[in-house]
């Protein structure tokens, strides 16, 4: 294994520095949001981790169209990073949202638009993860992998698209939804915490990648010395 | 000024926080663990290797 | 020996629809020998849609506004079913190395692979919607603008249906691994799908269902034209 280079080890205590810094400003600095109350507070994570959430199977489409036309197995590994990264900060992206949505629309769930591709995407990056995990050949991995991310893209834009069209369904819970949107005008120091919540996220998701993209370079190479040791 | 009194959800922000800290700590642990055991991995191989330098 | 017998003509690559014909028909010749996937798919969907009268409690009221989901849901598992039985039998007989060994075009595989697993879930779907009509009273269900619906519904998934199972034959989970795979893909044509179906059963107005329809055609065009470009990737040994 490589030194860690001293560029990471800077991008660790940055990230470091900036999550404890949009935790003060979510914390402390930004006002209580007078309708909901503190809850209010959990939104400045959630929309950090839902921006990098949404960036990483961004990316990983990109990725997996390199690795395909490329067939370098660097492509992969970065893919994989960014899938893996992306359903670990989607899933808080989740778990947020629904602590948010108890006090301020009265349930854990609604099945709105962005909730439900939400969860869905966050199911076809499991299921990504279970296609991987089914296959010993690490070339093969790479290929299935990069065209299961190409489909699953496309295919999260139109599950929005038509699940905004079942919304007449639940017109109360909705309309709910639209109410707190509309009330939760943000002032000067809200918008701080805000735009530093995505600044800061953008960083710890770029720090989380690098290290599992070197996680995946010694995985391979561990694997490449395990062929070599049995054959 | 509002009329309304606020409500308190001190309870759901501090649960919020809790879960967002938990779940990364424990991502960064699994990362630092895997690559922990791999490491390992990769010593035992290489001293297999010279160990058995004719296979 | 006669030189002529090894004229261009016989070694020549077969033209792209003749490739895709001929999957097709061995396909079909195969099947209609044994009839087996065909008795598995029909007698399932039959089957499922038994459980759900009693699970739903299909009284009057209900059934018109579930009629669409019934149905859909029905088809979805059929066509898992019908997608793996016809990916592993490739595979274990060992049938796709021959079919990667001919001299054809990979997507010609594709096309006659999946064309002919929409034959196989078009056949269920047209036994099975008769019966429905029948059991439930619901006539509204074989009107041309319903049976068109779930032709395009029917591409898009067995499009992406067909690319996952030949993918998801060759893992270690097999059989168990489609559905998990291919569900959460489908999500927008079954969803659309329902929408304009149900639409029609309730005798919706034409602007009501333009956009689901519009989202239904996207679906097939966008995922066909994925699936005819990365097949190579999912085939290649």
């Amino acid at each position: 294994m490589q030194s860690k280079p001293i560029a990471l080890t800077v991008l660790d205590i940055v990230s470091v520095i900036v999550l404890g810094i949009s935790t003060y400003l979510a914390l402390v600095f930004a006002p209580t949001e007078a309708v909901m109350g503190d809850v209010q507070r959990v939104f400045y994570f959630h929309i950090g981790t839902a921006w990098t959430g949404l960036l990483g199977f961004i990316i990983a489409s990109i990725a997996g169209i390199a690795y395909l036309v490329s067939k370098d197995m660097k492509w992969d590994r970065f893919g994989v990073a960014a899938v893996e990264v992306s359903t670990v900060f989607f899933f808080l992206t989740i778990v947020l949202g629904s602590i948010w949505a108890r006090p301020a629309w009265n349930t854990w769930w609604t099945w709105d638009p962005r909730l439900t591709t939400a969860a869905i995407t966050e199911l076809i990056y499991v299921a990504y993860f279970m296609l991987r995990q089914g296959l010993d050949d690490p070339e093969k991995r790479a290929r299935f992998g990069a065209v299961y991310t190409l489909l699953g893209g496309p295919s999260a834009i139109l599950t929005f698209l038509v699940i905004r069209l079942f919304r007449s369904i639940h017109p109360v819970l909705t309309n709910a939804a639209e109410k707190a949107q509309e009330t939760m005008g943000m002032t000067g120091n809200m918008k701080v915490a805000f735009f530093f919540a995505l600044f800061a996220f953008t960083v710890i998701f770029i720090d989380l990648i690098w290290h599992r993209v070197r996680l995946g370079s010694l995985q391979e190479k561990v694997e490449q010395l395990k062929l070599n040791a049995s054959s | 000024m509002f009329l309304e009194t606020t409500p308190n959800t001190y309870n759901y922000m501090v649960a919020g926080y809790v879960i967002s800290f938990l779940t990364m700590g424990i991502y960064v642990a699994s990362l630092y663990i895997r690559a922990r055991n791999l490491r390992q991995d990769e010593q035992i191989l290489e001293e297999l290797q010279k160990s058995d330098p004719k296979s | 020996m006669n030189p002529d017998i090894f004229t261009p003509r016989d070694t020549a690559r077969p033209s792209f629809p003749g490739a895709v014909l001929a999957i097709i028909q061995k396909d079909l010749t195969a099947e209609f020998r044994s009839r087996e996937l065909f008795s598995a798919m029909l007698v399932f969907s039959l089957l499922v849609i038994i459980i759900f009268n009693f699970a739903l409690e299909l009284d009057i009221t209900v059934r018109k506004s579930v009629a669409a989901g019934v149905l859909w849901t029905t088809f979805a598992f059929a066509g898992t079913l019908g997608l793996n039985r016809s990916m592993a039998v490739e595979k274990d007989r060992g049938c796709m190395d021959g079919l990667l060994l001919a001299p054809v075009d990979r997507s010609a595989i594709f096309f006659g692979k999946a064309i002919s697993n929409l034959v196989f879930m078009l056949i269920v779907e047209a036994i099975v919607l008769p019966v429905y009509a029948l059991l439930y009273n619901e006539m509204r269900i074989l009107q041309p603008g319903f049976l068109g619906v779930i032709l395009l519904g029917s591409i898009g998934y067995i499009a992406v249906g067909t690319m996952l199972a030949t993918m998801s034959v060759q893992t270690r989970m097999r059989e168990i691994l489609l559905p998990i795979l291919l569900f959460p893909i489908a999500v927008p044509v079954l969803l659309a799908a329902v929408k304009v179906s149900g639409g029609l059963i309730a005798g919706a107005e034409w602007p009501e269902i333009l956009t689901p329809l519009n989202i239904l055609i996207v679906y097939d065009v966008v995922f066909v034209s994925i699936a005819y470009m990365v097949f190579d990737a999912v085939v290649e040994e």
